[in-house]
């Protein structure tokens, strides 16, 4: 306390040694870590007897046929189709997810029912089962549904809040904020639902922008759910094509599965980017006073 | 823990003095929230997982009806199957090894970025970028090159392998999933992003250092998003899949060493076609998961802070 | 206000349920046929050719393809098929057919027998797809398994050549002898491998499964054959267990394939055109070797099985277009070899002459073989698939040391024994 006016002089030259040391820190771990990233860059480069056998990061030449086979698609659909149909899919999904998920949360974390201590506990254990021991009961279902081969199983279950990750995660959330702003709320009149989209929907800005970047990331690589529940062609994901370029019993083309699998990066990349800097904003900024 | 006093300190009494509306009717706008989580986890969710504990007691092929066999895939299981005990290890260590290592790197690497002035999107952005991918088909390729004999990890340490060394081909797994810590990381910084700056300032001008305002402010006011991701992790870890069965091909090798529970539970289900032992499998799982599940929540009370129950609410 | 949101729904369920509408409902009064198989985008370039003209010929049918690599196919065709949505025509596994047909999921193919003809399949290779009696499969292509080695290597090292009718103790001796020479395994550890098993099964005049699938031999046969590769390994003739534990049928994986780590691997002929690219210098396909007494253990294995779903509601378009795909000369010069080389004896003959390039190096292969092989033995029982990666696994422990080839067998058979009791 007493220290205060001292240390701003005396440690100013440590502090932006500290910074230079953070920065350097950051920037050896990125280099370790990116190096499988650029591998990956790489090998859709190489030519095709250097995809697997050559051990060595730089291609010896550079074989851009690789992307143009990639960019004629797969089983004469267009990798724009494949990409719309990715696009619909994830988009459909963090629509679902954010508004179902945000709708329970605020009940668990901020309303009182009853058996609200076991349906949570019910809703974490959902979590629990390993999926694989509820695929064949769920394809039933769709089919009996009529939903097989259509893009309700993959998006359907996102408007249910069948993501049971996500309504906790804003839980958490909620839950880090002071019951006074609902207080407050109630006092100028507000019920339930308006403290929730005036009040509290506002302050989770940051777990539900996570929830939209996981959500459009993990459908748009989930390529079991989509193998699954879609049959014809020109329903499928870029995931799933970029799968087709693979077969163990006959000839597989890796280095076009190499390109499929960057060009279907480039969408979640800029997802990422464009959704992550609202991260930033949180209730530092968001001009609410405790 | 003496941490609890900063946020206290602009608790206040007055909702005392506020009418809270009838119970019922609050009770049904809960209801009215939660509308579609019913609905799904009904439907969708509890109803699949019935017909899945219910064929786990039966002998399933996938094709013929279920054959009623009472606890025999469970004593079977246990009792004559050696396999199932080398996934069962081979998971344990697995969640031993994973699971810190992930939260650690995230967790430190969060603190890293919050306190950067520069770059901080770039930064944040570069180390998502490996979790982008995911576990495809690519970056197994990539990670098999990368720790194979004759890879770049064999060439600087000299190791050999490690993907064909049943000692070293669960780091190698572990490692994959170590690498795509973005998920662990983004939801702390959406968190260190939700502490309200006040409290720092606070704490700056009654010269708190920054261990202290670390220990006082961060930690307690992080703890819920710390203790989602250690439940969420250490129950996906418990699930581990995709990263063992990209790397491995599927096999779970080499000598069993990465066959996680999840893998051998698909190569029961889905390879031998015996979905009634799998089903044992997951049930199993479930209940282990929720035993170290309920333990965290109960250690929690002790170490997790949430603001809204200051009020002497929850 | 509200208008505009019924629209917005309808819109967005249009979308949902695919804009094209090629749905089940979108074939006007046709007979709308589902058919899924597994293969990579040249095979799709060609089965799409070949439905295209089907349809032509047949313009009240529709044909919707779909299909996926090896693995992913399985596992969804499994999906499909518990929750009774099995595709009206599916390609199938030597491996699948018992599976499929005891679970009641293809159609007794004696049914359409009118629309489809198999008169000019080998009956050996037919009846690998009967179970019960009753014809639930029909085969397309035929595959057998060969020493495939680095040509310009194994004769650098001076050492014989393989030949017709050699033994596996020639086999053995060989291998030594490369590695000698050349300083490297001389071929991959087959220890790992139940089709080589089974070939060396074979050539002491036994088999895997028995009529009644049964298993078809003891742990001393296996012991005896995890001896023989356990101790080629330990000399450093065959490959080491670090790299024979990453084997899962792909070239790319094999010693061969990997930078050349090995002179030979043993594989099935078609895909060891894959090493065309990894090995540059080119392959040449050898024979697998015989019992000591001359008895063949390698035979022709049907593969790329057409079935029909037995809720099919359209079993006689189904059954007539699995007969153009087998029967149909213009068909055949669309398909070539790409499902292998067809079993339709007079297509094979009439595409022989126009094969290119591996595909001709394959057919050459099995033409010199032709002949000299016995049957095929009937399809494998379903607790097979679970076998396939038993053997590898318990292989594993051999290899690495963690047990004994004794041990191992006795484990391997236990286990054979519950499975092939359930």
């Amino acid at each position: 306390m007493t220290t205060s006016t001292a240390s701003t002089t005396v440690v100013r030259k440590p502090v932006a040694w500290r910074r230079v040391a953070l920065h350097l820190g950051c920037l050896a771990a990125l280099l370790v870590m990116l190096y499988p990233l650029a591998w990956l860059l790489a090998t859709s480069l190489k030519p095709a007897d250097e995809v697997i056998a050559s051990l060595d990061l730089l291609p010896s030449s550079l074989e851009w046929s690789n992307y143009s086979t990639a960019l004629e698609g797969v089983n004469e659909v267009s990798v724009w189709r494949l990409l719309g149909n990715s696009l619909f899919i994830a988009g459909g999904a963090v629509i679902g997810n954010v508004l179902s998920c945000s709708l329970a949360a605020y009940a668990f974390a901020r309303l009182r029912f009853r058996f609200r201590g076991p349906l949570f506990a019910f809703m974490i254990a959902t979590i629990m089962l390993p999926h694989h021991a509820v695929l064949i009961p769920q394809y039933i279902l769709f089919n009996q549904l009529g939903m097989v081969n259509t893009y309700w199983p993959l998006i359907l279950p996102k408007f249910l809040a069948t993501e049971a990750f996500f309504v906790f995660l804003i839980v958490q959330f909620m839950r880090g904020l002071p019951r006074e702003l609902e207080e407050a709320a109630r006092i100028d009149g507000c019920g339930p639902f308006r403290s929730f989209f005036l009040v509290i929907l506002p302050l989770t800005r940051p777990a539900l922008i996570t929830t939209a970047i996981f959500t459009f990331i993990w459908t748009w690589n989930d390529f079991f759910t989509q193998l699954i529940y879609l049959f014809s062609p020109e329903k499928f994901t870029l995931t799933l094509a970029l799968r087709q370029f693979v077969d163990a019993s006959s000839q597989s083309a890796f280095g076009p599965m190499f390109a499929m699998s960057v060009i279907a990066l480039l969408p979640i990349v800029l997802f990422f980017l464009a959704f992550q800097r609202f991260l930033v904003e949180g209730m530092a900024n968001s001009g609410v006073k405790g | 823990m003496t941490t609890t006093e900063i946020p206290t300190a602009s608790r206040t009494r007055q909702d005392a003095a506020v009418k809270k509306p009838p119970r019922r009717r609050r009770e049904g706008a809960a209801w009215v929230f939660l509308s579609p989580w019913v609905l799904g986890a009904s439907v969708l969710t509890l109803l699949p997982m019935a017909v899945s504990l219910y064929l786990s007691f039966t002998d399933y092929d996938l094709f013929n009806p279920p054959q009623w066999v009472g606890l025999r895939n469970y004593t079977q299981m246990f009792t004559e199957d050696p396999r199932y005990w080398r996934s069962v290890v081979a998971t344990l260590t697995y969640v031993v090894i994973a699971v810190p290592l992930q939260l650690g790197l995230a967790l430190i690497v969060a603190l890293a970025l919050k306190s950067m002035r520069r770059g901080k999107g770039f930064y944040r952005s570069a180390f998502y970028a490996p979790s982008l991918l995911g576990a495809s088909m690519s970056i197994a390729l990539v990670w098999r090159a990368v720790f194979n004999d004759g890879g770049t990890v064999d060439n600087l340490l000299g190791t050999g392998g490690w993907v064909n060394q049943p000692g070293w081909a669960l780091f190698a797994v572990a490692l994959l999933t170590v690498w795509q810590f973005g998920a662990p990381m983004v939801i702390f910084l959406a968190g260190l992003q939700q502490i309200p700056s006040e409290l720092y300032e606070a704490a700056a001008v009654d010269g708190a250092s920054r261990w202290r305002q670390f220990l006082s402010i961060t930690v307690p006011m992080l703890s819920p998003v710390i203790f989602f991701n250690l439940v969420l992790q250490t129950i996906q870890a418990f699930q581990v899949f995709t990263p063992a069965f990209a790397v491995s091909a599927g096999k779970g090798g080499p000598a069993d060493s990465t066959l996680f529970y999840t893998l051998y539970l698909y190569d029961r289900g889905f390879v031998a076609s015996h979905m009634g032992y799998a089903s044992a499998m997951a049930w199993t799982l479930l209940l282990a998961i929720g035993a170290v599940t309920a333990v965290l929540f109960r250690t929690s009370r002790s170490w997790v802070f949430y603001a809204s129950d200051t009020d002497g609410g929850a | 206000m509200r208008s505009c949101a019924t629209a917005a729904v309808l819109a967005l369920c249009a979308a949902l349920s695919g804009c094209s509408g090629s749905g089940d409902s979108g074939g006007g009064g046709k007979a709308v046929l589902r058919y899924t198989w597994w293969g990579n985008p040249d095979r799709a370039a060609r089965t799409e050719e070949a439905v295209a003209l089907f349809e032509k010929q047949h313009p009240g049918i529709d044909i919707q393809t779909s299909f996926a690599g090896y693995d992913a196919y399985k596992q969804k065709l499994a999906t499909q098929a518990a929750g009774g949505d099995a595709p009206d025509v599916m390609q199938l596994d030597y491996r699948m057919i018992d599976q499929y047909a005891s679970g009641g999921v293809l159609l007794d193919l004696a049914k359409q027998r009118s629309a489809l003809s198999t008169a000019d399949i080998d009956a050996g290779l037919l009846a690998t797809g009967v179970v019960d009696g009753k014809q639930y499969a029909v085969p397309q292509a035929r595959g057998t398994e060969t020493i495939v080695y680095d040509t310009k290597q194994w004769k650098a090292t001076g050492v014989e050549l393989p030949r017709e009718g050699w033994t596996w103790n020639d086999w053995a001796d060989t291998m030594r002898a490369l590695a000698k020479k050349s300083g490297k395994p001389g071929g991959t550890d087959p220890g790992w491998s139940e089709d080589a098993f089974e070939v060396w099964l074979r050539g002491q005049g036994k088999n895997l499964y028995t009529k009644d699938q049964q298993l078809g031999f003891d742990a001393d046969d296996l012991t005896k054959w995890w001896t023989f590769t356990d101790k080629l390994r330990r000399e450093g003739a065959v490959s080491p267990a670090e790299q024979t534990t990453q084997l899962d049928g792909t070239v790319e994986n094999t010693p061969l394939g990997r930078g050349g780590k090995a002179i030979s691997d043993n594989n099935w002929d078609a895909p060891s055109s894959g090493f065309l690219a990894l090995v540059p210098s080119g392959v040449t396909l050898a024979p697998m070797p015989s019992g000591e007494d001359g008895t063949p253990g390698q035979y022709f294995k049907p593969s790329m099985f057409m079935g029909i779903a037995d809720n099919s509601g359209y079993p006689e378009q189904a059954a007539q277009f699995i007969d153009f795909m087998l029967n149909d000369a213009d068909a055949a010069k669309t398909l070539g070899a790409t499902r292998g080389i067809p079993v339709n004896e007079s297509i094979r003959e009439a595409i022989t002459p126009e094969l290119k390039d591996f595909d001709k190096t394959v057919a050459d292969f099995q033409a010199s073989l032709d002949g000299d092989l016995n049957a095929p033995p009937k399809a494998p029982p379903s607790g097979d698939n679970a076998l396939q990666t038993t053997f590898q696994r318990d292989y594993d422990q051999v290899s690495y040391e963690r047990m004994s080839p004794r041990e191992a067998a006795e484990n391997y058979i236990t286990e054979a024994k519950a499975e092939l009791r359930s």
